[in-house]
């Protein structure tokens, strides 16, 4: 017993894991609707989470407080910079990309100037930069022409290979690679580091500043990404597109079991955590919850998930240092 | 009582003071320690100690650092729980599992600490306020005046002609005033029986110094028992009527002050230093060694340059806090490339005897928090490679003696000494020339010490520089040179065989030392009236502005309406803006005043009872919630995130689409006129009057002090999760009243309405000229930045530019406030 506590303690993805479990066998015993052909729509609905989820994930990680709340701005503007670029064809495909990773890669850089350099605290850094942002995005809106979406994207957003998502086998590639980096790399041990001790870390010889800066940049690059495979699978950009990502992308990496604090992540805990919050949301609907109960639900969650763990981590909450 | 009258009780109590200790011992001591011990980790910083205070002494307690003179007072004050031994206070013995500050406060006892604990953002007598804990929302009427009163006369008591306010704000006094501030407000208690002074006149001149001690005789003189601890012996020969020497945790003399001299003193300090290994005391530089640091003489530390060469052993020694833990810091710098004057051959490792607060990564074993050092410089995507690093790490621990088998286990499950070794072998590991050591063997065992003296022998031995601060006089013994530091500067340099035990305390109590600098304050205090009036300019350009554009918005009429919709967001913002006061951020204070709109738009119409009902429980929740994130130390930013989908949700469910009524009473609230004032100003200038009045409140006071110093609150006994949770009662109810008014304007309702005063509240608190963290408040200001950022969108409008960019607008200006702060208050200071 004292060995699968320990064992949980190094793997609380396993909580979030547990969840989907259950929920999914009382969801199966409750109604007859849900069955394997939902699970793979469900999946592919968080695999739209994951990406986000993941950036924020890192950013989280770097500690004392620092959360992207630019994240949802972004996807709604990379959404209608995809849209437009593409213009329905395969052929801007190229420039396309380019174009997506240098606006989040600009982005990221703009929080990170904002919040290393300047010393200006996270959340008020990225959701500054995010109001600027949506008024971006409410130019482009303007000039949002096709509806076309290109057949390239619209194979990674909507078809399924063997039945499974093509866009849930992105999702665990990138989960993978973040585990990877996260456990297996230097940049993980020092992003690891910086998260539970930035003076610590500092007087070892680590440049924090450049480790923090990394994970904007990084969260900005994974939600123009986003945004762009979101714009195709919703067959079009609109201006609400990435506001579901604020909460939700915080609420899966606090159910996945990485810490708030920062210090520790678990890119797998995010993946169960963003399944196991889209399964909520979708059990709500199944359910037939009307939308404000739904909305208060999921709040409620993720707020109690944080109380129950708050103390347990030896969190620190924001502001108690720089 | 005149200054005459004081003055001449002054000599009849420097008369009484002496009195002789026959006379003393007689009455019974107000306080008794008898075979004390108290050990920290496996420090023992006391060692089977006793002592007597009786009442009418004035004790002057010396030692060396680390003699555990501070130890002996937090015993005394309750502060620490001994391990054996007893306690009596006044006859009556001390159950030791109950001790605790406000029992020793009980009984008379109080302490000024040397760390100042007062709140720096309050006004003198605020703080002499929060002396005293009582029940928050308790209304006393006068308080203010009390403490005013009580103030100025206990200063006016201990240092006549002070010239301080009680309303002066303590950020704005010199180092040395705020010093006798908390002397003063300490001394104030009317039951004062026993005081602890802990090197009070450091930061004091000599005048004050003086008076400080003519009344330390005179109260002493009416009965009271004073413990004086400094490093200035001139100054405890003058007070004390018997002086108690401390080393290594025992009191070694305690004898009538007029026996002794400062010599003896210093004598009695000095004495064997735990050094016994009888092994040579460092390595002298050898003649060819390389030199691997140059400070130049533009550094400001000496008048010429000093060079520092591998091999050496450099302590850095001088009483604590002279400048010894910059210097330290700026060669950790300096191997950084960030200094100038200072040249390092290499980047120096750093070990730090604050291992929790910046040694130990307290999630890792200790096998990482080793390894960590071989990362450090390698390619980012470099693969870790657990068996490669075992190989590294092991024949480090064998050399550090730790037992191999504890290389998985967590780092805190080692004791102090072997996390010491571990921080050591981190250093070592990144295989730096230069080792700085900050203190580096702070509450360790002896024998733990020994085997890290040995280690740095080691280490210079194989050529690196070792630069050494410590707080114990008797590890300098190690060093083959010490730099001995007074108010930043190097004041005396010791080789070799001059370093020995008196030679360092003779070197560090030499003379005074000079008082702290005292030009600071001045500048701190323009730039914060320049921040209080930003706000207001920048509102009244704008206004400009929109006049010149449109002269019809200068009527009455117009500017009604042009301020109208600013109502809602300056109230969210006085909400948002006790929040921030507590170092919090609301993300769902927009939501919140939208759900209230909501209810008031609905049920305050169809059922007004249960509608008010409605609104005070959501209130309450508001309040729950404060709590909530003070109690288990949850991120305030994600909880509020959180609750503002439910506040969405519940706003919704109640209302799906825009709609409703207000009540007639709500819309006759907003629907009045005065002439010559627009309605929207007198509203505007209510709710600034209401946050001004509860931030004047002794409530207020309160959590701004918190906001402050939130430590120094607890230990005088104020309840941290009642504050907080008034503070986000407070902030709610600021939010509800702004969605009131949404309401009562619009005469219905819309959950989303709230949705953008949450960005403008913060951006407004910000112009307003707020510090985002450290309790600093400002309603007026914060009215007035929400007014200008409402009125940006009108103004866009006068230019014929799309409202598009009023959030964008909105957002690089808060950015940009943020920025310009940054850039002017320098390097270090957070916005």
């Amino acid at each position: 017993m004292n060995r699968f506590a320990r064992w949980t303690e190094t793997n609380r993805w396993i909580w979030s894991a547990l969840g989907v479990a259950l929920l999914w066998l009382v969801l199966a015993a409750a109604t007859a609707r849900l069955t394997l052909e939902s699970l793979s729509g469900v999946a592919q609905s968080a695999s739209f989470l994951v990406l986000p989820a993941l950036g924020q994930m890192f950013v989280v990680t770097t500690g004392r407080g620092n959360i992207d709340l630019a994240i949802p701005s972004t996807i709604t503007l990379a959404a209608f910079l995809s849209m437009n670029i593409l213009g329905g064809s395969d052929a801007m495909l190229p420039v396309c990309l380019a174009a997506i990773v240098a606006a989040g890669l600009g982005i990221g850089a703009v929080n990170a100037v904002l919040v290393v350099r300047l010393r200006i605290p996270a959340m008020i850094a990225t959701l500054g930069v995010g109001y600027v942002l949506a008024t971006a995005a409410l130019l482009a809106n303007r000039h949002f022409t096709s509806y076309v979406v290109a057949p390239a994207l619209a194979f990674i957003a909507n078809r399924r290979v063997l039945g499974v998502p093509v866009m849930a086998i992105a999702a665990v590639a990138a989960v993978l690679a973040a585990g990877f980096v996260l456990r297996r790399t230097v940049y993980g041990r020092l992003l690891s580091a910086v998260g539970q001790s930035l003076r610590a870390a500092e007087l070892s010889g680590v440049r924090s500043g450049r480790i923090i800066a990394s994970t904007f940049l990084t969260s900005g690059v994974l939600a123009a990404l986003d945004g762009m495979v979101l714009a195709a699978h919703a067959g079009g950009a609109f201006l609400e597109v990435g506001s579901p990502y604020l909460l939700q992308s915080v609420g899966a990496v606090v159910l996945g079991g990485t810490l708030i604090s920062g210090g520790n992540a678990t890119a797998l805990g995010t993946l169960t955590g963003a399944f196991l919050l889209v399964l909520l949301v979708t059990a709500m609907q199944v359910i037939g919850l009307p939308i404000g109960v739904q909305e208060i639900l999921e709040g409620v969650v993720i707020v109690l998930v944080l109380a129950l763990s708050g103390r347990m981590s030896g969190t620190r909450r924001p502001g108690t240092a720089r | 009582m005149t200054a005459q009258a004081r003055a001449a009780q002054v000599k009849t109590g420097a008369a009484a003071g002496a009195a002789t200790p026959a006379a003393v011992a007689a009455s019974p001591p107000i306080i008794r320690l008898d075979g004390v011990s108290k050990s920290f980790g496996p420090t023992r910083a006391n060692d089977d100690l006793t002592l007597s205070i009786h009442p009418g002494e004035v004790v002057g307690l010396v030692g060396a650092n680390g003699a555990g003179k501070s130890t002996l007072m937090r015993l005394i004050c309750g502060l620490a729980r001994p391990d054996s031994g007893r306690i009596a206070i006044a006859g009556a013995a001390v159950d030791l599992d109950h001790v605790s500050p406000n029992a020793a406060r009980a009984h008379g006892i109080r302490i000024v600490h040397q760390e100042l604990s007062l709140c720096t953002n309050l006004t003198v007598a605020e703080n002499f306020m929060l002396e005293e804990p009582a029940a928050l929302l308790a209304p006393e009427p006068g308080w203010r005046d009390r403490f005013r009163r009580r103030a100025q006369a206990q200063i006016e008591a201990i240092f006549p002609g002070a010239g301080l306010g009680a309303d002066d704000v303590l950020e704005r006094l010199p180092i040395g005033q705020r010093q006798m501030v908390e002397i003063a407000r300490a001394a104030a208690g009317e039951r004062l029986r026993l005081l602890v002074l802990d090197e009070p006149t450091s930061s004091l001149d000599a005048d004050r110094s003086a008076q400080l001690r003519q009344w330390s005789r005179a109260r002493a003189a009416e009965g009271v028992a004073i413990i004086f601890i400094s490093h200035k012996l001139q100054e405890i020969l003058d007070v004390a009527s018997r002086v108690v020497v401390m080393r290594n945790g025992r009191v070694v003399a305690d004898e009538p002050a007029a026996h002794v001299t400062v010599t003896d003193l210093v004598e009695r300090m000095g004495g064997n230093p735990p050094h016994e290994s009888g092994e040579p005391a460092g390595t002298a530089a050898r003649p060819d060694a390389e030199a691997l640091v140059t400070i130049a003489a533009a550094a400001g530390l000496a008048d010429h340059a000093i060079t520092l060469a591998g091999g050496e052993i450099v302590g850095l020694a001088g009483l604590d806090g002279n400048g010894q833990r910059d210097f330290l810091h700026a060669l950790f710098a300096a191997g950084r490339g960030h200094d100038r004057a200072i040249t390092c051959g290499a980047e120096p490792g750093f070990v730090s005897g604050d291992r929790a607060g910046e040694g130990v990564f307290r999630l890792w074993s200790v096998l990482e928090n080793i390894a960590i050092g071989a990362s450090i410089g390698r390619p980012p995507l470099a693969r870790l490679s657990p068996r490669a690093e075992q190989g590294l790490v092991r024949p480090l621990l064998e050399r550090l003696r730790i037992a191999n088998a504890r290389i998985g286990a967590n780092i805190l499950e080692l004791s102090g000494g072997n996390q010491q070794k571990v921080l050591a072998a981190r250093a070592l590991l990144r295989g730096s020339r230069i080792l700085l050591l900050d203190d580096p063997t702070r509450g360790v065992d002896v024998e733990a010490k020994a085997e890290f003296y040995r280690l740095v022998r080691e280490v210079a031995a194989a050529g690196t520089l070792v630069v050494w601060y410590s707080t114990e006089d008797a590890e300098l013994l190690e060093c083959s040179r010490v730099l001995v530091f007074r108010a930043g500067r190097v004041i005396r340099e010791l080789r070799g065989t001059a370093i020995s035990a008196e030679a360092l305390v003779g070197a560090a109590f030499a003379g005074e030392p000079k008082a702290a600098a005292t030009g600071r304050a001045g500048a701190a205090h323009r730039g914060a009236r320049g921040a209080r009036l930003a706000p207001v300019i920048s509102l009244i350009a704008v206004l400009a502005a929109m006049v010149a554009l449109n002269p019809g918005a200068a009527s009455p009429f117009g500017l009604d309406l042009l301020l109208g919709p600013a109502l809602p967001v300056a109230l969210v913002a006085l909400g948002q803006m006790f929040v921030v006061g507590g170092s919090e951020i609301d993300l769902g204070i927009g939501p919140f005043a939208g759900l209230v709109s909501v209810l008031a738009a609905t049920w305050l119409v169809t059922a007004p009872l249960a509608g008010v009902a409605a609104i005070l429980l959501a209130l309450g929740a508001y309040a729950v919630m404060g709590a909530l994130i003070q109690a288990r130390q949850i991120p305030s930013i994600v909880v509020t995130l959180g609750a503002s989908f439910v506040w969405t949700g519940i706003g919704y469910t109640l209302q799906p689409t825009p709609g409703g009524g207000s009540p007639a009473w709500l819309a006759a609230a907003v629907d009045w006129n005065l002439p010559f004032l627009p309605t929207a100003v007198a509203l505007l200038v209510l709710g600034a009057l209401a946050a001004l009045a509860l931030d004047r409140a002794r409530a207020g006071v309160v959590l701004r002090g918190f906001g402050n110093d939130a430590r120094a609150l607890q230990q005088a006994g104020w309840s941290s999760v009642r504050a907080a949770a008034l503070r986000f009662a407070i902030a709610g109810s600021f939010a509800a009243a702004a969605g009131l008014s949404l309401t009562a304007v619009n005469t219905a309702s819309d959950i989303n309405a709230g949705d953008s005063f949450t960005l403008l509240s913060i951006a407004a608190v910000v112009i307003g000229g707020c510090r985002l963290f450290g309790g600093s408040t400002a309603p007026v200001g914060v009215v007035a930045g929400a007014v200008t950022l409402s009125l940006i969108g009108a103004l866009l409008g006068f230019l014929g530019i799309s409202t598009d960019f009023n959030a964008a607008v909105q957002g690089a200006l808060l950015l940009g406030i943020l920025a310009l702060r940054t850039a002017l208050s320098g390097p270090g200071a957070a916005p």
